[in-house]
């Protein structure tokens, strides 16, 4: 295996798009390369995420991304894993050039739906789940994590105040992110005045929909050799999976595919958590990122809340989680979510986080989740 | 030459339609690890055994986890309030459903006893047992 780094990572401002997906999956794409100091023909491969583009009539969208970066030779595939389509393609460009398939490869996330209502993105983002056996019952994603959020207030006793803590905290870090979806911080009062969507979970525990694009771009040490940016040395790719249908879980208070991932990505690292600086982890309803940060190893199970609500976890805390704003704040486009991450963490290396800079970071490990963790993956990086 | 490929104790349609039209919950057990679901496969998906055994779920059960849910699915506009719920079944089982009946969080608890409802709309209902049965 090849020593492997991304030195581009770009994405646009979330929220509402002008442009097509396939528009902002190009030109973000046309960044990132720019940024690495390769050029688009330097692309042995191109991974394309994008969950609904089939409400812009648009399928088989690598060739047109390819075909825009003036590299219509190169092969590409779309990767779909609902919410983690973006950190598995992300993985597939690791694989192809770390296993010396392609010297630099390109992984881009877009993900447009801000020409649907409410109601119609709602039905497409409960396509991830189980149709027959969930989403025919009744549940909604929101719902869904509400049931995980329920079982774990049972469980734990845990106060509407200590989710509201987690919102509180990431709508702090998107007010310092010029990528932001939302770039403003609210107060627990907004929280606890926001309307319940699913019980437990408040209008203000819930990620947004969001449209937006984000590229990483994927090189070989040795085809590099002298990088214009920082580059992140990628230390572990590690995916899992686990049983769609949480209710065929062993239990409802955590998501078994981010407890295989994280060990398989501490294994892959030779790192424990202890060695991790700051995360980025998928935190598409509050409680998400309680479990994340549990079943990641970096809290214990129950005290996950703690994190947020002790500040340990705030931008300025001893272990910052979601810096940017996280899927909460900053915005959740499905399908771009999992290159995101790494943009974020990429800002953070190479000094372009402006105010939102976590001190003295050299770990980093990014967590993103497909539906309700049927699937996850875990990356890990650190500076050379 | 006949198509041969292998075969499930049941069919998803006739799952739904199972609990649809006779009002019976059919599931599969596994003979090794003793798992019982309702969620088809060919495998057990905790042990990973091969083939499964039909089951006929029980009706009646415990909630487990719910969330009432004021923003519903497209396919539930005209219910929002309902509960959409974890159930444990008895005799074994864990399974998903929703409450039409249910239109505040206080109504229900985690622990309360449910049972399964025949219905016509869509989806595995489920009433609260000291509570009359949900209109048809």
């Amino acid at each position: 295996m090849r020593e492997t780094w991304v030195v581009g990572a770009t994405q646009n401002r979330f929220g509402k798009m002008k442009d097509t997906a396939r528009e902002a999956a190009t030109r973000v794409s046309m960044e990132a390369i720019r940024q690495s100091g390769l050029e688009p023909k330097d692309i042995g491969y191109t991974f394309v995420s994008n969950c609904f583009g089939m409400t812009e009539h648009q399928g088989h969208i690598g060739p047109l991304v390819n075909s825009g970066l003036g590299i219509p030779h190169v092969p590409s595939a779309t990767i779909e894993s609902a919410c983690s389509s973006a950190s598995a393609a992300l993985h597939e460009a690791y694989v192809h050039v770390a296993g010396g398939f392609a010297d630099a490869a390109l992984a881009v996330g877009v993900e447009k739906l801000s020409h649907l209502d409410t109601l119609t993105a709602t039905s497409y983002f409960a396509t991830g789940a189980d149709y027959p056996f969930e989403t025919k019952n009744g549940a909604t994603f929101p719902g869904l994590y509400a049931t995980l959020a329920s079982a774990y207030a049972k469980e734990y006793g845990t106060r509407p105040e200590m989710f509201g803590a987690v919102a509180i905290k990431n709508h702090a870090n998107a007010a310092r992110n010029p990528h932001a979806h939302f770039q403003k911080e609210i107060t627990m009062e907004t929280y606890l005045n926001s309307p319940i969507i699913a019980s437990p979970l408040r209008l203000y525990d819930c990620c947004p929909f969001s449209d937006g694009a984000a590229a990483v771009v994927v090189a070989a040490k040795e085809f590099v050799k002298s990088p214009v940016t920082e580059p992140l040395v990628i230390r572990a790719s590690a995916r899992a999976g686990s049983v769609t249908d949480m209710h065929d879980r062993p239990d409802l208070l955590g998501l078994p595919s981010t407890r295989t991932a994280a060990e398989k990505a501490f294994r892959q690292a030779h790192l424990e958590p202890k060695d991790i600086d700051f995360l980025e982890v998928h935190d598409c309803f509050t409680i998400a990122e309680v479990l994340a940060l549990e079943d990641l190893g970096f809290f214990p199970k129950g005290k996950g809340t703690q994190g947020a609500v002790e500040g340990i976890t705030a931008r300025d805390g001893r272990l910052p989680v979601n810096p940017s704003g996280g899927l909460k704040a900053k915005g959740h486009p499905v399908a771009a979510t999992g290159a995101s991450q790494v943009v974020e963490v990429f800002e953070q290396f190479n000094g372009l986080a402006g105010s939102r800079a976590v001190p003295k970071a050299r770990t980093a490990l990014t967590h993103n989740v497909g539906a309700t963790g049927g699937s996850c993956s875990v990356h890990i990086f650190t500076r050379r | 030459m006949s198509e041969i490929m292998v075969e499930a104790p049941h069919s998803v349609e006739e799952y739904v339609k199972g609990y649809e039209e006779s009002g019976k919950l059919r599931g599969f057990r596994c003979a090794n690890c003793g798992q019982v679901t309702a969620t088809w496969g060919l495998a057990c998906s905790r042990c990973g055994r091969f083939p499964l055994d039909e089951a006929e779920l029980g009706s009646k059960g415990k909630v487990v986890a719910f969330t009432l849910l004021t923003v519903p699915g497209d396919e539930f506009l005209n219910d929002a309030p309902y509960a959409y719920v974890v159930v444990d079944l008895d005799g074994g089982g864990r399974v998903t459903g929703w409450m039409p009946t249910v239109k505040s969080e206080t109504e229900l608890e985690i622990g309360d006893r449910v049972h399964f409802v025949t219905s016509y709309k869509p989806g595995v209902q489920f009433a609260k047992d000291d509570s009359a049965p949900s209109p048809r």
